[in-house]
């Protein structure tokens, strides 16, 4: 028995070796990687292609979700997903079946996410994820319109006295494994000693900036907003925090497909449009139904109503999205415009629109036309 | 019943019922089956991996890790290889300081509940029936949010005796510092132990010889103080104690252990020191009643018979099972990963997040593990070997 | 005089009476105080969500009904168990005697504490009047065990599967939620049990085969075996998160609940493997011999002689072997499930209670009912252990 245990030993420490070599040794490439090069074209993405109509087929898609960010993802008393992401999740359920239930809601951890994309275990990510080239490139997604464009932020007390990153020297930051902000607050810091706390959920992550634990708090400045909003009074009110004016990244978040399905990827990227485009016009949950005899034809063409041309002719616009004509008119109700959307999730954390207003108001969000 | 004799070895069964036959044909089916599945897997892994254009190699071993490490000189430039040896060092730090730990506790209390002293015994009844029954995850987790994050915050830390620095973020210790001829000194120790040794034995064989008081303990301990003591005065105090000191934020000297390291390891040590708590009681209570009878028959007296004629008995009957609570210890650290402690698991659990490929990571990850629990295996089939020889 | 002689007899013991005593009235009058003054808001909005997880609130009457069809089914069993020990006893001619109603309370107080606790908590008179009926049922059940003709008491395992069945079909079909959208305790529980009944029959091949005179087959179930109990659980179902979906051809993608449960299926194989290999080996050699002598076939000795004897000396095993594996469900909490310890979580990141710091409300919480599972089973466990006579030499 020892002696096999022995053998077994020096088995492992082997192929450890062998692992370990051949990273050294960049001729000596395992098998696997050379047919890498000679079969690429021919191997479709699993489900790839073809989400659409797998998606159909099924009734309903899978949408990667947050279960804990307030204002974003999180579940309420009663087990229902709320938020800014879950409402696009919801009103892409819309346009595809008519029926903002036809989703269901996977949570995933930062770490997971991609991999829970690139393996087919869900349609489309809508989890606050930033959209940054690697992510497009090697993960194998893809990103589509930005919902929300936020930028990394850095939370601390107000006593403590921080003005800038700078002044914060041996200190603790408290930032959550996996995410964009990760990276972003090593660059930051460069030199500057301090202890990173890296966090695997947001609770330990909360819990431990709320007991002084970490001195800062880095994350996007939407979510620490959301925190300060909530800062509970028996530990000093929001007051007691201050958000570092300094934005040291840019945080555009966005919903994400895989790659190499641009028929999906279509209509994911034109739901978030419409709410936008919405908003431009003027068009809102409430009003929505009111628009039967409007005469503006960007109008009638976006929610599907009949426009009659010159020549007396009544044709229904349908851009080939593949989905009803009336879907526009279907996610208005459902969810609201943009503006609706963020006053009921966003708004309430105390986050001013900013960047993420219309852009004939000086904010970013501009939408294609509809046509 | 009539045998023909010549029946015997001269017709053989049908093929299909020939044991012989059956034997070579049931493990080359079970080979083929296993044959089978491995290749399978592999094939769907290559191929999946393939079609979605993740790598197959080892390469990103020597590619930067892009975060810092807590507790670690390393910076975000490091390699994916040296973060997961800081992740290895942690981990074996949780072991080190945890596994003695978890053996005094254990054994202190599986005593103390065959204590005749009632609320001694009680109290380490309800010890080991709360803890044994707990998830040792939901301990850790409480550990570090209602005990670990109670303490003060590290900008305000207290500081008892001058000695200690306490956060939530950190605890230091006082510790020594090695200066010039440090490793000269552990050079003359570690020859001193070695000549020690011979000592005990030479004493061993007086006692066995004359019968004379071996003091083989005295001897030999002594022997390895004095040359300590020695060489420690002609090289110049080659160790100085030192004094953790604050400034600003900054701590220098002193040993620091994390927060998150102590709630992880404090909560592994009560959970699994509750188990070995079982195994010592029923290994004392499986020495035969007559054992200590005998004993008392002899006047010795209960803490004699206890050091002398119990635990020497109990100990051999515990090892094996108190191992393998060391291995689950060992195995538990995992989940420092819940309170952000970068343990072997979290390093790896990292780069996964930051894009590094989740298969090979993995993999790396359960290697060590099993590197170490065959190395435990096999230091325990040794140990088992030499007990039961001392047995017969 | 019992104070004399159990808390005083000596210096030493007094004084270590009196620091002791110290401890145990602060631990309990923090733990009252801890008690009284916390405020239970927290799990009282969000029990729902602890137990069943986000099973749609229209739909609990599912659960409800379910789980007094479980109950039943276990106090069927139970009660079956119960005749069948008594008639065995009776045959060895030895006293049999069942626990009486004190001895019951005694040996399972906590879990019914535990009960009225959760009890306290609601809000509805649902979930009062369903553990009531759940009750009731599963008490009429163990009479019914107990006074079943042989006829039916034969086929008692059919029975209990089929109630189990019944149960599970009551929460899945028309408009219920599958296993895959569970969540909370129950999830939990279902990881368990399912657990459990998907790695034993592999982790008897694998005992059998580690035991086995075949050397192949022997190497190959002692590779599966330590490879598999030398890896902490949380790699594996990170491997189960991160790259099971790689190992399958594409097109297969099982939900993560499923994946989870893979991981947790090849892992408690091997420990299955080993308990079962423990009551292989109590199986006393005679008996082989004395089938072989028999002329009977090895397949044979091993199916209807060494397997019967030796899975009845494992209950007590398994049972330990399920209590562990029920703590260890809380590790799909680090993979994103929605478990009974990822709610605890949820429930503090809802705006009502974001940032308070209830962890130290929710997680004891959660440890209680874990505690009083693994507690309630193990006693049982112990029980078990006394009346197979396992151990016993």
């Amino acid at each position: 028995m020892t002696r096999r245990l022995i053998a077994l030993m020096a088995v492992l420490a082997m192929v450890m070796a062998a692992c370990t070599t051949a990273a050294d040794d960049p001729t000596t490439t395992p098998a696997g990687t050379d047919e890498t090069t000679a079969t690429e074209p021919e191997a479709p993405a699993p489900g790839g292609g073809d989400t659409l109509n797998a998606i159909r087929d099924r009734g309903s898609f899978s949408c990667g979700v947050n279960q804990a960010v307030p204002g974003f993802g999180f579940v309420d008393e009663d087990g229902n997903y709320s938020g800014f992401d879950i409402d696009y999740c919801r009103a892409l359920a819309v346009a595809v079946f008519g029926d903002e239930d036809a989703v269901e809601y996977v949570p995933l951890d930062a770490a997971q996410r991609f991999t829970a994309l690139q393996s087919g275990e869900i349609d489309v990510l809508i989890r606050n994820t930033t959209w940054t080239a690697t992510r497009d490139g090697a993960e194998g997604a893809t990103f589509l319109t930005t919902t929300f464009y936020d930028g990394q932020g850095m939370m601390v007390r107000a006593d403590e006295g921080f003005s800038s990153i700078e002044d914060m020297a041996d200190t603790a930051v408290c930032v959550l494994s996996g995410t964009t902000t990760e990276l972003n607050l090593a660059t930051r810091f460069g030199s500057i000693p301090y202890t990173p706390q890296t966090f695997d959920d947001n609770e330990t992550l909360q819990a431990a900036f709320i007991a002084g634990q970490c001195d800062g708090w880095t994350s996007d400045k939407s979510q620490l907003a959301g925190v300060r909003s909530n800062f509970p009074d028996a530990e000093g009110g929001p007051d007691s925090l201050v958000i570092l004016d300094e934005t040291f990244s840019k945080e555009p978040l966005g919903p994400a497909v895989r790659d190499g399905d641009s028929e999906w990827a279509q209509v994911v990227d034109w739901v978030v449009l419409v709410t936008i485009l919405a908003e431009e016009l003027g068009i809102d949950s409430t009003n929505v139904d009111g628009f039967g005899d409007t005469e503006n034809t960007d109008i009638r063409r976006l929610l599907g109503l009949e426009i009659t041309d010159a020549d007396g002719n009544t044709t229904v616009f349908d851009p080939g999205l593949g989905l009803e004509t009336d879907w526009v008119a279907g996610v208005i109700a459902a969810v609201g415009n943009y503006g609706e959307i963020y006053d009921r999730n966003v708004e309430p954390l105390g986050v001013p629109r900013g960047p993420n207003a219309l852009f004939e108001d000086g904010g970013l969000l501009y939408a294609p036309p509809y046509r | 019943m009539d045998v023909t004799p010549s029946t015997v070895g001269a017709t053989r069964p049908p093929l299909w019922r020939d044991l012989r036959v059956l034997r070579v044909v049931i493990q080359i089916v079970a080979l083929a089956a296993v044959g089978i599945v491995l290749y399978v897997l592999w094939f769907n892994l290559t191929n999946n991996l393939r079609s979605q254009g993740i790598r197959t190699d080892f390469g990103f071993l020597d590619q930067p890790i892009g975060v810092n490490i807590a507790g670690s000189n390393i910076g975000s430039g490091a390699t994916v290889r040296r973060a997961l040896g800081v992740g290895i060092r942690n981990t074996a730090a949780l072991a080190v300081v945890g596994l003695p730990l978890l053996t005094v506790l254990g054994v202190v209390v599986g005593i103390a509940r065959l204590s005749t002293n009632w609320i001694v015994s009680k109290l380490a009844a309800v010890y080991v029936e709360v803890f044994r029954n707990l998830p040792p995850l939901l301990i850790i987790v409480f550990g570090f949010r209602a005990v670990v994050l109670r303490l003060p915050p590290p900008r305000d830390p207290a500081t008892p005796f001058d000695l200690f620095i306490v956060s939530n973020l950190s605890i230091t210790v006082p510790g020594f510092t090695a200066v010039e001829g440090f490793a000269t000194f552990w050079l003359t120790v570690a020859l001193a132990a070695v000549a020690a040794g011979g000592v005990w034995w030479w004493r061993t064989r007086v006692f066995d010889r004359t019968g004379k008081p071996h003091h083989r303990i005295l001897w030999s301990v002594g022997l390895v103080v004095a040359v300590a003591a020695v060489a420690y005065a002609i090289l110049g105090r080659p160790i100085r104690l030192s004094i953790p000191q604050l400034n600003g934020r900054a701590i220098s000297g002193g040993f620091t252990g994390f927060g998150s390291f102590f709630a992880v390891m404090g909560a592994l040590v009560l959970y699994q020191a509750s188990h070995v708590a079982e195994i010592v009681r029923g290994s004392i209570q499986a020495i035969p009643r007559g054992q200590n009878e005998a004993a008392s028959a002899l006047a010795l007296s209960p803490f004699q018979r206890m050091r002398h004629v119990v635990l020497p008995q109990a100990t051999r009957i515990a090892i094996p099972p108190t191992i393998n609570q060391y291995l689950n210890y060992v195995k538990n650290t995992s989940l420092a990963i819940a309170v952000g402690f970068a343990d072997y698991v979290n390093i790896a659990f990292q780069a996964i997040g930051n894009g590094q490929p989740a298969p090979q990571l993995i993999l790396i990850v359960m290697g060590g593990y099993l590197f170490f629990s065959l190395l435990i295996s096999l230091v325990v089939n040794i140990l088992n070997r030499r007990l039961q020889l001392v047995t017969r | 005089m019992w104070m004399r002689r159990n808390l005083f007899p000596t210096w030493w013991d007094s004084l270590l009476t009196v620091i002791f005593g110290v401890v145990a009235v602060w631990g309990a009058v923090t733990l009252v105080q801890f008690l009284v003054t916390s405020d239970y808001t927290i799990i009282r909005v969000n029990l729902a969500n602890f137990i069943v997880g986000r099973f749609p609130r229209d739909e609990l009457w599912r659960p409800a009904v379910a789980l007094v069809v479980t109950l039943a089914a276990i106090g069927f069993v139970a009660g079956v168990a119960s005749a069948a020990a008594r008639a065995v006893a009776l045959d060895e001619g030895s006293s049999f005697r069942s626990a009486s109603f004190v001895e019951n309370l005694r040996r399972q107080w906590p879990l019914l504490v535990t009960i009225f606790v959760v009890l306290m908590l609601t809000e509805t008179w649902g979930p009062r009047l369903t553990v009531l009926v759940a009750v009731a049922a599963a008490f009429l059940a163990f009479i019914g065990g107990k006074r079943a003709p042989a006829a039916v008491r034969r086929w008692a395992w059919l029975l209990a599967l089929v109630m189990l069945g019944v149960a599970y079909a009551i929460l899945v079909v028309a408009g219920g939620v599958g296993w895959g959208g569970w969540g909370g305790i129950q999830l939990n529980i279902f990881l368990t049990v399912a657990g459990i009944l998907l790695a034993f029959p592999l982790g008897l091949v694998l005992a059998l085969g580690r035991r086995s005179s075949l050397p192949a087959v022997r190497l190959v179930s002692v590779s599966y075996i330590e490879l598999i109990r030398g890896v902490p659980l949380i790699t594996l179902l990170l491997m189960g998160i991160f790259a099971i979906g790689f190992f399958l051809p594409a097109g297969i993608r099982p939900g993560p609940v499923a994946r989870v449960l893979i991981a947790i299926t090849l892992f408690e194989a091997a420990y299955i493997a080993e308990v079962v290999r423990g009551g292989l080996q109590s199986v006393h050699h005679g008996q082989v011999e004395a089938s072989q002598a028999l002329g009977m076939a090895p397949w044979k000795t091993t199916r209807l002689i060494v397997l019967p004897q030796a899975l009845r000396a494992t209950i007590p095993a398994m049972v330990g072997q399920f209590i562990s594996l029920f703590k260890d469900t809380t590790l799909v909490s680090l993979v994103g499930l929605f478990d009974v310890l990822t709610i605890s979580g949820v429930a503090n990141a809802q705006p009502a209670f974001l940032a308070q710091g209830l962890e130290t409300v929710t997680l004891p919480f959660v440890g209680l009912l874990f505690w009083v599972g693994s507690y309630a089973m193990s006693r049982e466990a112990r029980r078990l252990e006394k009346r197979l006579g396992v151990g016993e030499r």
